[in-house]
């Protein structure tokens, strides 16, 4: 079978291509669709297997990141939604993306009680945008997003990274297994809110977390810029040392595991 | 009116960032933050509006804390873009909102601590401009008399009805004709409209035309001829007659430079549209081409630092948007030359009692008006604005910014020069057609698209041609709205262009509508606008008005009339309003009607040519200047780190991690790099996933060099520009530049004479490097016309700088090299030749010295190093490079270390140039590589007959930059004084 993925556009998203460019390599057919098309033809939601909401700057951040387009998305297809979420399917919202599940509520989604904003995204602890590289490591979680994950290195870009919520809420998606991944130091231990570790603040070094089913991944890195080796930062040290052992270097690099993990779910991956 | 306000929690990132800025002035004070959104529509009230507006979490709706002593509010002035309350008037009609769903924002500080009113006056002048901002102060006895904060609706009123064109008699006196050039047309109060920048000269024409076509000017004609014919528009000091050069600057120098590359070139020849498009486009492989172009906005951002450098890069976006049948934009640059800031006082890179000139020149206040009642931007506020504007401008549109740089020159402290630049993709033929071409036909629709129009930027294009003074208008501040702007870009470039819907498309920027749709009128031969068709953002604006005005975010299309409604209806499925508002013809007449009167009816051909000639004269006088005498250092380890720690060489860290430069996932070596993290000069982008090519960006500049020689002065910022790419690996054939000339005083003949000088440099340094211009801006008046504390009148020009951009292509990015050792035990070469060229150098700056000796380029020389360079770095035998610039190799030396966390040992003996002169002269051509030892033989072999390759030593694993006999410093110690002075930025 040949899932299909839609990556959302509109209004400021800007991270579309290169989200559904990593889906195509892992073998997703799929398109980019403007939120106004998917307002105007919801159903399509019924014939697709994953939905990304990619990075950006929607309504420019206005609001707070990813109120406003939540707020549309709300209004107009909240029960095709809905539905969407609760059949077999995955949903992935990198930077803005995940900003906006958490103002749509489909983050946390307790009991699969989606709708209820208990989880905000809010202004890095700097006030300042950062655009770094750093490192995660997988929380304790079943999310077929993170399968065989145990960390990655990724760069973070976003002015509204820090994950803030109530004691309870955070006691649950601990208790839940729903916090897939934490910022960390270079050497593996934690960040422990130290800057730039942890770029923005988060409670407890959260970089991502999952609805209860772990099928919902809200997630602040960007996996589609660190697809390939070539995208990452320590590349030419790479590159280098390859050369001088005679070797090749690796083509992909840990973003692409997300979405090979997709594609593994629903067994699409490309039979070479 | 409803306003609605939403406290945010009380550990915001926005409060401690103000609790901090209290903090540096000595104040200790908590803070908290207010959003705070006004409507006068009664549905703004409802709880739908108010909750979208609250996240539940960090926001409380309308509820105060008991404990804050200040209350400061700052908001808009009427007609200034408001970003965040179009959102919320988004949200209101989401909620149910019906016809005017307007609505404002502010931002509510409640400020608890021991502070005066001047204290909060004084935080806010830091927050706010009061150009564009209007800042309310409350105690909170205040507060709490008047029931809070009082509501305000910064709504423009114009008292205009029945508002048409103006007659304007031009049969008067010379002095009245050059009165109105000067200040503008007068309005019936005796006030003026604003300087249309035209000389008597440019009157006189003018007077004639309409003499001769027996009636008066309607005042939007003269507006319009302003506009076409301003140094902005037409560069016309650029392109008339100077001394013997009768075809002016640009044609004789620039673009005879690339006509004659090109000739000689043939087959490989790289450029496919250089000068006539918004843009420049070079090949990128069989499928792609990429454009380029920088501007500057320089005037802008003296005034209003934010406003100025946001409109300045999505404006340079437009032009992408602009280029051809419209390209997609790919990468952003950056450039700031500023007045020095204050560094971290912890670590002063100078101490007093060396009898050196510290770096931190103490900047003295000067002052727009006589009576010293409005003064300058701090260079820290401009900095920090145009940090900011590029940020909110580049990060908004997702587009990566990698590249770029910052220069410090007291002398551009009323005058700051921002350079904000484009590259773009797009296919080569899009519907079998090739791309780069376009052109309006005679019954095609004007479709204007994008953002209204209000009265923001009236008079942008002849007030940046003008130098800054007291009259600066304040209306020429305008703020960008990258979201608007973000909606038509995808629409266009992704959706209506490939459908192949139109025929031609532009961009509206400097001269808004007069200028898009009159050059696009040029092509078709004419045009008729109906301009109350036109979509305002406010009634009662006039006629001239809406025709010049510089409201950001629109671009002009000429469509044929089946495809408008096609073209309408899609724009406005993606949230874009476009509207018809004329026809292209193939009258030879600029016809305008407003609601059917015609108001403007002008020859073509007189509006684009005639202009009067305005032949210029030059004069030259090369100083005379001597070398200093300067002792040699006794601690070299600290002069190193004094060099480090100079504004124009230390780390400017800051502004590339608030840059997104990995967004669109095409970043390959960007702006920060080695584990050391070096501020590089050099980015690379591999822009197609399916192409293995990457596009090498660089820039080069060296504005004190002005004050020896223009001459070397151009050309070490040629020859940097392109070194800084050969050594990043770019194919040294396939290469362009584009170039910005950043002037003052162009009306002396002396500046012209430099000026001349320059542009001949650069004609023969790019025609010996075979290296094409393709595109080009000019900025001739940078001079600072104001008033010193005591109230007296001061000049203050920049120094010429010119700004010389590279990009060039890199077959394949695995060719690319970072500038960071890799191993322990590779070599170090120093290639190319140091000579004693320490001349306006940062070493003898820090001494309080010009000097004479500037670096003089050895074209032939720089030629064959380049050569045999890119041929080593794609056989991959080269580690590490790094081009060698201001601070000369002992900088180089130290920045590779950093990169690397590598120890190096040096051994300079076998140079017979004093130490001093050997580790800081800024020679041109030469790059510092590292070799691994098993590329040792090929990389000597592949230089042979090259004169100047010189092993210098080694790389080490003891984290110690050594040079034998002359100096031992820790890594962490040069690291220190490399990071720490703009640390708190």
């Amino acid at each position: 079978m040949t899932a299909r993925v839609i990556v959302l556009s509109g209004y400021g998203l800007n991270c579309e291509e290169e989200t559904l460019h990593a889906f195509k390599c892992n073998g997703f057919s799929g398109s980019i669709r403007h939120i106004n098309d998917l307002i105007e033809n919801p159903k399509e939601l019924d014939n697709i297997q994953i939905l990304a909401i990619p990075g950006g700057f929607s309504y420019g951040d206005d609001t707070g990141s990813g109120n406003a387009f939540a707020q549309k998305m709300k209004l107009a297809i909240w029960d095709d939604l809905q539905k969407f979420v609760e059949r077999d399917t995955l949903t992935l919202g990198i930077c803005n993306g995940c900003q906006i599940l958490a103002n749509l509520g489909l983050v946390p989604g307790f009991k699969k009680d989606y709708g209820d904003r208990l989880v905000a995204v809010t202004h890095n602890v700097s006030a300042r945008y950062q655009c770094r590289w750093v490192n995660i490591k997988t929380g304790k979680t079943k999310s077929p997003w993170f399968k065989n994950i145990k960390s990655m290195h990724i760069p973070v870009a976003h002015g509204e990274g820090r994950f803030m919520m109530k004691k309870e809420t955070l006691k649950e998606l601990k208790k839940n297994n729903q916090i897939a991944a934490r910022y960390i130091k270079s050497d593996g231990s934690n960040a422990d809110g130290e800057f730039p570790y942890n770029p923005n603040g988060s409670i407890e070094d959260i970089a991502a977390i999952t609805d209860q089913s772990g099928k919902v991944l809200a997630i602040m890195p960007h996996p589609e810029r660190a697809m390939f080796t070539w995208q990452r930062d320590d590349y030419h040290k790479i590159k280098d040392q390859a050369q001088r052992n005679g070797k090749n270097i690796l083509k992909t690099s840990d973003g692409m595991t997300i979405f090979k993990n997709a594609a593994t779910y629903f067994d699409t991956s490309i039979k070479k | 009116m409803i306003r609605i306000e939403v406290l945010s929690h009380d550990d915001d990132g926005r409060a401690i960032k103000i609790e901090n800025i209290l903090k540096n002035s000595g104040k200790t004070a908590s803070v908290r933050i207010v959003d705070v959104y006004t409507s006068e529509n009664p549905k703004a009230s409802s709880h739908e509006f108010t909750t979208s507006l609250t996240n539940p979490i960090t926001q409380k709706l309308n509820d105060f804390p008991n404990n804050f002593d200040w209350a400061l509010e700052i908001g808009y002035l009427p007609g200034v873009t408001d970003n965040t309350g179009h959102t919320a008037q988004e949200l209101l009609k989401l909620a149910g909102g019906e016809n005017d769903t307007t609505c404002y924002s502010s931002r509510l500080f409640l400020i608890k601590g021991d502070l005066e009113k001047q204290d909060i006056e004084l935080l806010a002048t830091t927050l706010s401009n009061k150009l564009i901002q209007r800042a309310s102060i409350k105690s909170r006895k205040e507060f709490n008399k008047d029931g809070g904060m009082d509501i305000i609706i910064p709504k423009v009123h114009l008292e205009n009805k029945d508002i048409s064109a103006d007659d304007i008699n031009l049969d008067i006196s010379n002095e009245e004709l050059e009165t109105i050039g000067s200040k503008g047309i007068a309005n019936k109060d005796g006030s003026r409209r604003g300087p249309l920048g035209m000389s008597l000269l440019y009157m006189q024409a003018v007077k004639e035309y309409f003499i001769k076509k027996g009636r008066p000017a309607k005042d939007i004609e003269l507006e319009t001829i302003a506009q076409t014919w301003s140094e902005h528009c037409k560069h016309t000091i650029f392109a008339s007659p100077l001394d013997e050069i009768k075809d002016g600057i640009y044609k004789h120098y620039i673009k005879r430079a690339t006509q004659e590359i090109r000739a000689k070139r043939g087959n490989d020849d790289i450029c496919v549209s250089v000068f006539s498009d918004n843009a420049g486009a070079i090949i990128f492989d069989e499928n792609w081409l990429i454009t380029d172009k920088v501007e500057t906005h320089n005037s802008p951002s003296a005034l209003d630092p934010f406003g100025g450098a946001i409109t300045g890069i999505v404006g340079v976006n437009r032009d992408c948007l602009g280029f051809g049948m419209g390209a997609k934009p790919i990468i952003n640059r950056y450039g700031y030359c500023l007045a020095p800031v204050q560094t971290s006082q912890k670590h002063l890179p100078f101490k007093k009692e060396n009898n050196k000139e510290t770096e931190k020149v103490t900047i003295p206040q000067y002052y727009r008006d006589k009576n010293l009642k409005t003064p300058i931007l701090s260079p820290e506020t401009i900095m920090n604005g145009v940090i900011q504007g590029v940020e909110v401008g580049g990060n908004c549109s997702g587009i990566p910014t990698p590249q770029g740089f910052v220069y410090f020159d007291k002398r551009y402290v009323g005058k700051p020069l921002i350079f904000v630049g484009t590259i773009g993709l797009i296919p080569r033929e899009i519907n079998n057609k090739p791309s780069h071409k376009k052109q309006a036909r005679p019954g095609d629709k004007i479709i204007m698209l994008g953002g209204r129009v209000g009265r923001d930027g009236i008079h942008g294009a002849t007030f940046s041609s003008v130098a800054l003074d007291e009259g600066s208008p304040a209306t020429a501040v305008q703020i960008g709205d990258p979201i608007t702007q973000k909606k038509f870009s995808d629409a266009l470039i992704k959706e209506v262009r490939d459908m192949g819907l139109y025929s031609a498309i532009t961009d509206n920027g400097a001269g808004g509508l007069s200028s898009s749709v009159g050059e696009m009128g040029e092509q078709s031969g004419g045009f008729h606008v109906e301009l109350e068709k036109v979509p305002l953002k406010y009634p009662g604006m006039a006629p001239w008005e809406i025709w010049i005005s510089e409201s950001q975010e629109r671009m002009t299309l000429a469509a044929p009339t089946e495809n408008t409604d096609k073209i309408i209806a899609l724009l406005a499925k993606r949230g874009v309003e476009a509207t018809v508002i004329g026809t292209y013809t193939n009258t030879n007449r600029a016809h305008i009607t407003y609601k059917k009167e015609t108001i403007m009816d002008m020859d073509m051909d007189f509006l684009h040519n005639g202009i009067p000639e305005t032949p210029l004269t030059s004069s030259f006088t090369l100083n005379d200047k001597s070398e200093p005498n300067i002792s040699e250092p006794t601690d070299y380890a600290q002069t190193l780190k004094d060099m480090l720690g100079r504004l124009n060489i230390c780390s400017k860290e800051f502004i590339a991690t608030q840059y997104d430069h990995t967004v669109q996932g095409t970043a390959v070596l960007g702006s920060l790099q080695g584990s050391g993290r070096i501020y590089a000069e050099t980015s690379i982008t591999k822009p197609v996933f399916s192409s293995p090519k990457g596009i090498v960006l660089s820039q080069g500049l060296a504005p004190r060099y002005s004050d020896i020689d223009t001459y070397h002065m151009a050309t070490a910022a040629l020859d940097t520009a392109i070194r800084n790419a050969v050594a990043a690996g770019v194919d040294f054939k396939q290469l362009a530049i584009l170039d910005n000339f950043c002037w003052c005083s162009s009306d002396e003949p002396e500046r012209l004479g430099q000026l001349k000088r320059a542009a001949e440099a650069i004609y023969n340094l790019s025609v010996l490097y075979e290296t094409p211009f393709i595109s080009g801006k000019d900025s001739m008046f940078n001079d600072f016309k104001g008033f010193d504390e005591n109230g007296d009148q001061i000049k203050i020009s920049v120094p010429p700088t010119l700004l010389i951009s590279s990009i060039g292509i890199i077959d394949n990015i695995k060719y690319s090299i970072s500038l960071e050792p890799k191993a322990v035990g590779d070599f170090i070469f120093l290639l190319g030749e140091t000579k004693d060229e320490l001349g306006a150098s940062e070493y003898y700056n820090m001494h309080g010295h010009l000097g004479q000796n500037v670096p003089q380029v050895d074209g032939e020389k720089n030629l064959q190093l380049y050569t045999l360079y890119g041929k080593a770095a794609r056989e991959e035998m080269i580690s590490s490079a790094i081009s060698i610039g201001l601070g000369g190799l002992g900088v180089a030396l130290a920045k590779k270390a950093i990169a690397g966390q590598l120890g190096l040992n040096i051994d300079l003996s076998n140079f017979d140039l004093r130490t001093d002169k050997l580790l800081f002269s800024e020679s041109q051509g030469r790059i510092l590589v590292t070799v691994s030892p098993y590329n040792i033989e090929p990389f000597k072999q592949a230089f042979e007959g090259f004169s100047d390759i010189h092993l210098i030593g080694q790389v080490t694993d003891d984290d110690v930059l050594n040079i034998n006999n002359v100096l031992e410093a820790e890594i962490k110690v040069l690291e220190e004084a490399y990071k720490t002075p703009l640390e708190n930025y």
